[in-house]
């Protein structure tokens, strides 16, 4: 086993400047796309098959230590999740896990199906027109298999995107936490950096400088597929129930009870 | 925030065939087995329905994906908890029988139709699996199963089929006049109202617009649905041969 | 700029006036790296950007008020007595006695001694130090003499209280104080903060009194020199500071030598008595022009013919030829002709509805750029008829730096190398092939020419390697490096140089001929290594513990320096001032200049003073070399004042509540026939509202490298206006709606962005709302992308200047908005 990459995208350092944005789509030739208003600076409200990394703008007021405006920048991305919604709802075996850890789309597996794309609890992956495939970030799968980091780390000018070794940056995220919350972001915190935590841990984890939910992320998100099990007692019980009705109306008309 | 997945008009579609035809079979193979003489017909009737509708569901399916030459992917793995996975394999196999069945309900042979029962019963399994794990499908989603906003499209979509079952039942049943009374009154009654128009139809529509986030809830509507989707099913065919 | 980028980690505190974020993010790691440090940013800023998302504070202020804050902040240092005493009294001018006719605004109501109303200039014999018997500036080190520059700033800026700030800029007297107090307790020995500008302070009609009036703020704290301080000027694109140095300026010859004047520098002997003073670094003002005229014009150049000098062009007048007098002349019809080079006038040029109706008197115009330009196509504005345009139009093709050799020259006066990745395309070429190519051809043009004019321009050398039209970029390097045009011996008679060496440093360069320099400062960055030309611009060794400035990653002028003015990080005997802050120091047992001598300035950075001066040696204990008096200048007189005094934008909401002096008194405001350059009252009902342009990240000027890219095009969802939900309420302006903003001179339809980001002011008890627009947009763009295309911001302002340089006023004047389309 290769030891398990990451990106660590710290908050706390972006300055919004869409450099990853911009490095992501050229390096991935993403294309064109014509941007609607979002209200802001921010150029897509969502994920889309065009666009793998997105830097949010939130406006919050009173979100600042000292109680001014914040304006919190935040690069998102695909979380590379440890237990991921979207390969284990995969049906062609098309998203696989790389050795890295990361999670990547095959492209000449997929036929389409866009189960992955309601499985993302993150909204992550974006279906395709005209590849008919669906599209995520792929860690830059070709780079990080020659020996170089993801477009957006490179670009990344502040260093707010960071890539290394998971564990390192675990490590290096914790101090950081301890540090802003010293300095008064008291809800400075790790999200998807502790693999005992949600989904497993993220592969691609934050630190943000307010609650997940301010970012547009769910705060405790789960696989879906948890349901299965429930859901599928559910329906066969409601199986049941309906069967049982069936069986009975027809036991009454085998006995050949009367009706107009 | 997760994204639905723009499954428009053809898995609607797809989904509701899917359920009749489910339905149908299910019927068909109970009625067959379990039903009197007078029965035969719904039976025969039941596999010939479910038949074609099966195989519009494959091509339904298919002519949704993005890439639908790559259909055979799916047959690539088998995965025991993806839904869809489950449901792709399920169309096939589902398919086979309904074939068989169809095939062997023209027939009179008394063998013949030993054979069709047996098989019947064991098809139930997978007629009931394919009306029934396009629920599971998605309620296994990571959109917010009741959440007003977001499931988008196919949300609505659902509602508003619902809706349409509605009108449509209240259709066949002014049309068929003094003929629908046993559905209204006769022995048929408990189940149509209580199971289908209450439980299957107003509550969940009611627990839908609440737009309750509860996820106990969202299950309570996905099997309320599928109650009511069963009885409808199972009710309207049962009037059409009444 | 003074100091560095990468030094800007060491600042204690950082007060950004520029959106440094935004605009310079690679050079913000710097900021960030400081703040992860502990450093505090404050953001100085009428409207909260990315940099003020960075900041602990951001403090808005009224655009058009920065001299009154920067006062503000120098009365606060000064009253709480927060400024570094030993620093300013033995390295400023601070303690020099002023004439005792000289009079502030204090006494005269926002006028210095000597205005001439009618003629609007001053007369500035009385702004001058008091002199001894030997002609030395006389001194008081109590700084206690009400002559002294001390007491006279002191005076002067006693009016500039945090509520007069308050009053005038806008900000709450506590926010102010808070902000004084942090920024102004983070200096002296142990601590140092740095101030960052851009065109945030230049582009007003008191531009240069704006960064005038920053710059001894820091040397009143003592953060000049030193680590984590100095003056960070961001400049306005890649390579505009490789443009000033190299002086595409219609005022100076490359090396900051003044452009001669026809009437005051008749020949070279005139022109470097006149301009060399005696004083200071300058005194080789000779020598660094007898070598620049040998670049220029080679063998041609001797003793006997003042060097070529007379071929030089000379200015008529201070007053003209810059970027805004040239479209008034081109309108006016003076100017016939026109080459754009890499600029887009018609987008980017202030009054751009003026700039373009001056290109349409033009008789031909020559683009040379990356994309057809709105000045390539000015003939399709909208609304233009094109066949109302006479002017024969030219383009040709450019290739951008990946297709060239070349260099840019950074805001941190680095020179950085890059090599051409691919080749242009097609008829692409370089614009350094153009030029040369055309001088070629211009030359066999004027080859039979007797004219004494012409013969400067037959001789100028335009073959750099072996291909005339194709020049090797290095030999241009080497070229503006300098070489000699001799064997040169020592005393000893060994051979220093051969004919045609690269020289090493600028001390080399000499006025008798035999050394050339196209740029003396750059002097040092091609050298000869064992017989092979060695290009310091493309080191690209990076910095590590030893080396924390990274003095192998290309060449910063002048001499590899890093920080300008270093000799001031230490105190007078020559230590450090504290050992957190060392960067250089006096090691008195360190090897001299001779076997015999002991003692050398050593340290981190290379010494901006004369390496073997001892601090206690005459003027081993002043830092500023540049400067005739050797100190830092609070005192210094500009075209507008010795120091800088607030007024208010040409065009303001308010009258001046500091004077009745309403704006600069010698500004420069054109008259432009045809109502081309209409202006708004003081106070228009009519233009209630102030207004500032800017940049964004994503786009580049005048959207020439950005609105053609579809990646970056679609950054942003179309153009727009940034207005506040106090304003949209009044105006009943929904978020994303279309928008009219007018001014005097045009109007653009914007998309109204309505946030929290932008607040009203309250300016002397009342409601000002201010609104900012970008400028980048422009007819022309993507075609898929609908919203890369947009109105031209620059329609709106005025032509009118800075009495100094005469840059325009874009930062603050005032317009209307209205909703909707009108
Ligand atoms: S974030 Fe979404 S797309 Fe990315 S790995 Fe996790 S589930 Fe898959
Ligand atoms: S490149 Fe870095 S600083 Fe810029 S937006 Fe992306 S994460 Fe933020």
């Amino acid at each position: 086993m290769v030891r398990t990459l990451a990106m660590f995208t710290d908050t706390s350092l972006c300055i919004g400047c869409r450099a990853c944005q911009v490095a992501c789509k050229q390096w991935n030739e993403l294309g064109l796309e014509v941007p609607e208003w979002t209200g802001g600076y921010q150029n897509h409200a969502h994920f889309t098959d065009k666009t793998y990394r997105l830097v949010r703008f939130i406006e919050e007021p009173g979100g600042k230590p000292n109680g001014d405006l914040a304006w919190l920048l935040m690069s998102d991305v695909c979380k590379h999740c440890a237990e991921a919604g979207c390969l284990d709802a995969c049906p062609t075996g098309a998203i696989y896990r790389t050795e890295y850890g990361t999670v990547n789309i095959n492209q000449d597996v997929c036929n389409g199906c866009r189960y992955c794309v309601s499985s993302c609890p993150f909204g992550v992956v974006s279906f395709n027109e005209s590849t008919g495939t669906a599209k995520k970030c792929t860690f830059c799968n070709d780079r990080i298999h020659n020996g170089l980091g993801p477009a957006c780390a490179k670009a990344c000018p502040t260093e707010s995107i960071q890539f290394g070794f998971r564990d390192e940056l675990v490590g290096k995220a914790a101090k950081r936490v301890e540090k802003l919350k010293a300095m008064g972001f008291k809800d400075a915190q790790l999200y998807g950096a502790d693999a005992k935590g949600f989904l497993g841990g993220l592969n691609a984890f934050f630190l943000l400088l307010a609650k997940p939910s301010t970012y547009d992320l769910p705060d405790n998100p789960r696989l879906p597929q948890r349901n299965v099990m429930v859901d599928s007692l559910l329906s066969i019980g409601s199986a049941l129930v309906v069967g049982l009705g069936v069986l009975l109306s027809f036991r009454e008309r085998g006995k050949g009870g009367p009706h107009a | 925030m997760p994204k639905p997945p723009h499954w428009e008009l053809m898995i609607v579609w797809y989904f509701f065939l899917g359920g009749i035809a489910g339905g149908a079979y299910f019927t068909a193979a109970i009625a067959d087995n379990f039903g009197g003489a007078r029965d035969r017909g719904v039976a025969r009737a039941g596999y010939l329905l479910s038949l074609p509708l099966v195989a519009v569901c494959g091509l339904l399916l298919i002519a949704d994906l993005g890439v639908p030459t790559r259909f055979l992917n799916m047959m690539r793995t088998l995965k025991v908890w993806d839904p869809m996975s489950i449901g792709a394999w399920i169309v096939g196999v589902f398919g086979l029988f309904t074939f068989v069945s169809s095939a062997l309900s023209l027939s009179s042979s008394p063998s013949h139709a030993a054979l069709r029962r047996k098989i019947g019963l064991v098809g139930i399994f997978f007629g009931f699996f394919l009306a029934s794990y396009t629920g599971v499908l998605l309620s296994n989603s990571a959109m917010p199963f009741s959440a007003g906003e977001g499931w988008g499209k196919l949300k609505h979509a659902d509602r508003y089929s619902m809706l349409v079952e509605l009108l449509l039942l209240a259709a066949l049943i002014a049309a068929l006049g003094a003929a629908a009374r046993p559905l209204v009154s006769g022995h048929f009654a408990t189940l149509f109202w209580g199971g289908l128009i209450g439980l299957g139809l107003l509550l969940p529509l009611a627990l839908d617009l609440l737009g309750t986030r509860a996820r106990a809830l969202g299950a309570l509507a996905a099997a309320l649905v599928l109650i009511g989707g069963f009885v409808l099913r199972y009710v309207v065919l049962m009037s059409v041969q009444a | 700029m003074t100091t560095n980028l990468i030094d800007m980690q060491n600042s204690d505190v950082i007060m950004a006036t520029s959106n440094m974020a935004e605009n310079h993010p690679v050079g913000f790691q710097w900021v960030m790296k400081a703040k992860e440090r502990g450093a505090k940013l404050i953001h100085v800023d009428p409207r909260y950007t990315r940099t003020s998302a960075a900041a602990d504070i951001h403090l808005p202020l009224r655009s058009g008020t920065n001299i009154a804050f920067f006062g503000g902040l120098i009365n606060y240092a000064i009253a709480k007595n927060l400024y570094f005493r030993d620093y300013v009294v033995h390295y400023t001018n601070a303690s020099f006695l002023i004439d005792p006719a000289f009079k502030t605004p204090t006494d005269l109501d926002g006028l210095f001694t000597g205005y001439d109303p009618a003629k609007k200039v001053y007369d500035r014999s009385s702004w001058k130090y008091q002199v001894d018997g030997e002609g030395n500036p006389r001194r008081d080190n109590t700084l206690k003499d009400p002559q002294t520059v001390f007491q006279l700033l002191k005076r002067h800026y006693s009016r500039y209280t945090p509520d007069m700030i308050e009053k005038v800029c806008g900000i709450p007297k506590a926010k102010f104080e808070e902000v004084a107090q942090l920024y102004c307790s983070n200096s002296g020995p142990e601590k140092t903060g740095a101030i960052t500008y851009a065109l945030n302070l230049t582009q007003h009609t008191n531009g240069v009194e704006n960064i005038r009036s920053l710059c001894m703020l820091q040397l009143l704290l003592g953060n000049v020199g030193r680590p984590g301080g100095g003056v960070v000027a961001l400049r306005g694109h890649a390579n505009v500071q490789g443009a000033t140095d190299l002086e595409l300026l219609y005022h100076e010859l490359p090396g900051y030598l003044p452009m001669p004047l026809r009437d005051q520098h008749p020949d070279l002997k005139t022109y470097l008595e006149r301009e060399t003073p005696k004083g200071g670094f300058w005194v080789n003002r000779p020598k660094f022009m007898v070598s620049l005229l040998k670049a220029f014009y080679g063998d041609a150049a001797t003793k006997d013919n003042d060097f070529g000098y007379q071929w030089l062009p000379k200015r008529a007048s201070a007053d003209a030829y810059s970027h805004q007098h040239m479209f008034v002349d081109m309108y006016e019809g003076k100017i016939k002709g026109f080459l754009a080079d890499g600029q887009n006038p018609a987008v980017g040029g202030p009054n751009a509805k003026l700039t373009r109706a001056a290109m349409a008197k033009l008789d031909w115009l020559l683009v040379v750029d990356i994309f057809l330009t709105e000045t390539a196509e000015f003939w399709k504005a909208p609304g233009i008829n094109a066949q109302d345009i006479k002017t024969e139009v030219f383009f040709l093709p450019a290739a951008p730096a990946a297709e060239k050799d070349g260099s840019l020259t950074n805001t941190m006066r680095l020179i950085q190398w890059h090599d051409k990745a691919v080749t242009p395309p097609g008829d692409v070429h370089s614009d350094a092939d153009f030029f040369c190519s055309l001088a070629h051809r211009l030359q066999k043009l004027y080859a039979g020419s007797k004219k004494d004019r012409d013969k400067g321009f037959l001789a100028a050398n335009f073959t750099y390697g072996a291909k005339p039209d194709e020049p090797e970029m290095v030999e241009v390097l080497k070229e503006i490096n300098g070489v000699a045009t001799e064997d040169i011996t020592d005393k000893d008679g060994k051979l220093v140089y051969r004919k045609g060496q690269p020289l090493n440093s600028f001390a080399h360069l000499t006025d008798d001929g035999k050394t050339t320099s196209g740029c003396w400062i750059y002097t040092g960055v091609t050298v000869e290594v064992d017989g092979k030309l060695v290009n310091k611009a493309a080191g690209r060794k990076p910095a590590d513990d030893k080396d924390y400035l990274a003095h192998g990653w290309g060449f910063a002028w002048p001499a590899n320096r890093r920080i300008l003015y270093n000799r001031a990080a230490a105190d007078l005997r020559g230590k450090p001032w504290s050992e957190k802050k060392k960067l250089i120091w006096w090691d008195a047992n360190a090897p001299g200049q001779k076997p015999e001598d002991k003692g050398k300035w050593v340290g981190l950075d290379v010494p901006d003073f004369n390496a073997f001066l001892a601090p206690d040696a005459k003027n081993g204990d002043k830092p500023f070399i540049m400067r005739t008096d050797l100190v830092g200048g609070f005192f210094g007189p500009l075209n507008d004042g010795p120091f800088p005094e607030h007024y208010e934008p040409v065009e303001s909401p308010t009258k001046n509540l500091l004077s009745k002096t309403q704006i600069n008194p010698v500004v420069k405001i054109w008259k432009v026939p045809d109502q081309k350059n209409e202006l708004a009252p003081v106070g228009s009902p009519d233009y209630p509202y102030v207004i500032t342009t800017y940049r964004l990240t994503e786009h580049h000027l005048s959207g020439v490298m950005s609105r053609y890219l579809p990646m970056l095009a679609e950054l942003h969802h179309s153009h727009f206006a940034e207005i506040s939900h106090e304003l949209a309420r009044e105006l009943g302006i929904e978020n994303g709606e279309k928008i009219t903003v007018l001014s005097p001179r045009g109007k653009v339809h914007v998309t109204a962005m309505v946030t929290h980001r932008i607040k009203p002011f309250t300016i002397n008890g009342k409601t000002v709302h201010q609104i900012g627009v970008p400028w980048h947009w422009g007819w022309k763009g993507v075609d898929e992308l609908p919203g890369s295309r947009g109105d031209i911001t620059n329609d709106l302002s005025a032509t009118v200047g800075d009495p100094n340089v005469y840059i325009q006023e874009t930062k603050a004047f005032v317009c209307n908005v209205k909703k909707g389309v009108v």
